[in-house]
């Protein structure tokens, strides 16, 4: 049996052709299923359905096989623990700064609001640039606008929300998409399954 | 600061209750006898040791695992042992002026500043051997053979052994001559096996078109045997160490495969890890219901040199509190004898006691006035007086 680690929402409507491919439907639907175990059109497959920050977790600790997690997150969470075989190029995003378009530029030591804290800090070092990081769960953009931090390090994907509150987009950290994970006794174990999967996603990708 | 919950225990430090403890004791007497018949001797090294013994070799990763303290006597700095294999190998170069293989094999708490991303202990009880001396296949099959025995006799089933070489990626790095940065990047990058980012890498790179191919291969050469096969054909133009490494990882499979007939092997020519010391086929164990593995090892000749004498060297270890953990519920516990005999001042029961003590039974004497009878404390038999002698009857 191979257990698929996959999160609600964007990631999980654009993995579905890419799993249907391969001949993977869930059998129910997250939607309106309270169901956190998917079984598939396959037996010997099914799905589980996390929080996108919790996949790694799951994956790295065996829980589940495999998983489909956004490079924002795995990044944040460290990932050498995991393979990393695929960019399944699904749920594309920036990892962005953004500022009050009014802000000057940052030059010296800065305030950062995101829940990204530890790739906000790896960055601004890079740039020699101090940076107190503020943890935020969520509503990032409003940070700059009550004054708790000079900028956030948050995705844009079209930066409506940032227009929004009057923020714009500055510098891109990155382009993120979503990679397939695997467990790396999993891989070792399963491998024959596991490769037949990454081979089939593989094809499906070339196609695209 | 005064702290209130004084039963807590730090992050990831844990302590062995009786009926785990004497499981866990069990298992590591019944491991070192099997080292012990296989010709290892049982060395014990320091708990506290000076820091540039401890990181000898190792490189970062194990300074970054290992508690640090200053000595008082000399301004020195020392540290906690969160690894024994550089110690033993100390022994090996320095104590043991022999040019014979040496055999030794150690068990001991080892102490880890982060723990295991996954396992969570900070305290795993390191339980390993190591033959020095002998730089051929037959050395790395030797204790591969005893790795899976200390597994066997641990009553762990389904093992899977996992197969590589750190030799492949050095000789190819060497020859592709990367800037430090480049190498790091490349060597992170495989370790996830993350296929997109080292295409990246090395299509930036200015390498000749065949060395990239190689390159770009190596994530891909994992599976089954027919991996070896398919190594064969990308590394075909590699150099000699490259075909050395493939013709070694051959020979060792091949007389793993005749002595183990049922045991899954795999190889996986990108795994890297221990790569800043080892020097040649690495290995790894594997069970199905753990994510990770669960014990491992690999060549790391010349580790020795740095202590007074280079040795071939080629060894394995694990964490005996896992194996203790996973072997519990296979190995069933029976359940022990223990006698209770009564608080009687006699001269007659007292002897009694001390020869069935003697004869290696559990005999627990009753306190006067304590509380709890024999059959609420488990106990399974008493000792009762009939007629003039005291003998032993198993409760109902």
């Amino acid at each position: 049996m191979l257990t698929i680690a996959v999160s609600k929402g964007r990631i999980y409507e654009e993995a579905l052709p890419l799993l249907e491919e391969a001949g993977i439907r869930p059998v129910d639907d997250p939607k309106t299923s309270r169901k956190l175990i998917l079984q598939t059109t396959r037996d010997d497959v099914q799905l589980v359905i996390i929080r996108a920050t919790d996949v790694p977790t799951f994956v790295e600790y065996g829980a589940a096989d495999m998983g489909i997690a956004g490079k924002d997150v795995l990044l944040e969470h460290g990932a050498e623990s995991l393979y990393e075989p695929l960019d399944l190029n699904i749920a594309t995003c920036r990892l962005m700064t953004a500022a009050h378009k009014d802000a000057p530029d940052i030059t010296r030591r800065v305030r950062v609001a995101t829940k990204y804290v530890k790739t906000a800090k790896k960055y601004f070092a890079e740039l020699g640039i101090q940076a107190d990081i503020i943890k935020l769960y969520g509503s990032m953009e409003l940070a700059p606008l009550v004054g708790l931090a000079d900028c956030i390090v948050d995705l844009v994907d079209t930066g409506n929300t940032l227009k929004a509150n009057g923020l714009e987009p500055r510098d891109l950290i990155m382009n993120i998409s979503s990679r397939l994970v695997v467990n790396k006794a999993a891989m070792k174990m399963k491998h024959h399954a596991i490769q037949s999967l990454i081979d089939q996603f593989e094809k499906t990708l070339a196609k695209r | 600061m005064q702290q209130k919950n004084t039963w807590l225990l730090p992050d990831g430090i844990e302590e062995v209750l009786p009926a785990e403890a004497k499981h866990l004791e069990n298992l590591r007497r019944k491991l070192l006898d099997v080292f012990s018949c296989w010709g290892y001797s049982l060395v014990i090294t320091p708990m506290i040791d000076y820091l540039d013994s401890l990181l000898t070799g190792s490189g970062h990763d194990l300074d970054l695992q290992t508690f640090k303290l200053t000595d008082q006597l000399s301004g020195e700095m020392l540290g906690i042992r969160a690894d024994m294999t550089p110690q033993v190998a100390r022994i090996d170069a320095h104590n043991l002026n022999n040019c014979a293989p040496a055999r030794l094999c150690y068990v001991g708490t080892v102490l880890h500043t982060l723990g295991d991303p996954l396992e969570k202990t900070r305290s795993p009880m390191q339980i390993g051997a190591e033959l020095y001396g002998h730089e051929g296949r037959e050395s790395d099959v030797e204790v591969i053979s005893l790795m899976l025995e200390m597994l066997a006799m641990s009553g762990l089933k389904n093992v899977h052994l996992d197969l590589g070489h750190v030799g492949i990626y050095r000789a190819l790095s060497e020859q592709a001559e990367l800037t430090d940065a480049d190498e790091a990047a490349l060597f992170d990058a495989l370790q996830r096996k993350a296929r997109p980012e080292i295409r990246e890498l090395i299509e930036g790179l200015a390498l000749d078109e065949q060395l990239k191919t190689m390159l770009l291969r190596l994530p891909e050469l994992n599976g089954g045997y027919e991996t070896l096969e398919q190594a064969r054909v990308v590394f075909a133009d590699a150099g000699d160490a490259v075909k050395r490494a493939l013709a070694d990882l051959q020979a060792i499979a091949d007389q793993l495969a005749a002595a183990f007939p049922d045991l899954p092997l795999s190889f996986d020519l990108a795994e890297l890890r221990g790569y800043r010391y080892h020097t040649g086929v690495v290995f790894a164990a594997f069970v199905p219901s753990v994510g990770r593995e669960i014990a491992r090892g690999g060549r790391y000749d010349n580790i020795g040199e740095v202590f007074g004498r280079a040795r071939p060297a080629t060894g394995f270890s694990a964490d005996l509190k896992l194996l203790s953990v996973l072997s519990k519920d296979i190995i069933p516990l029976e359940r022990p004898e223990i006698i209770f005999a009564p608080a009687t001042d006699n001269r007659e029961l007292a002897e009694k006691i001390r020869d069935l003590r003697a004869e290696g039974r559990t005999v627990i004497r009753e306190l006067p006035g304590q509380t709890g009878n024999y059959k609420e404390l488990g106990y399974t038999s008493i000792l009762e007086k009939k007629n003039t002698d005291w003998v032993v009857k198993a409760i109902a």
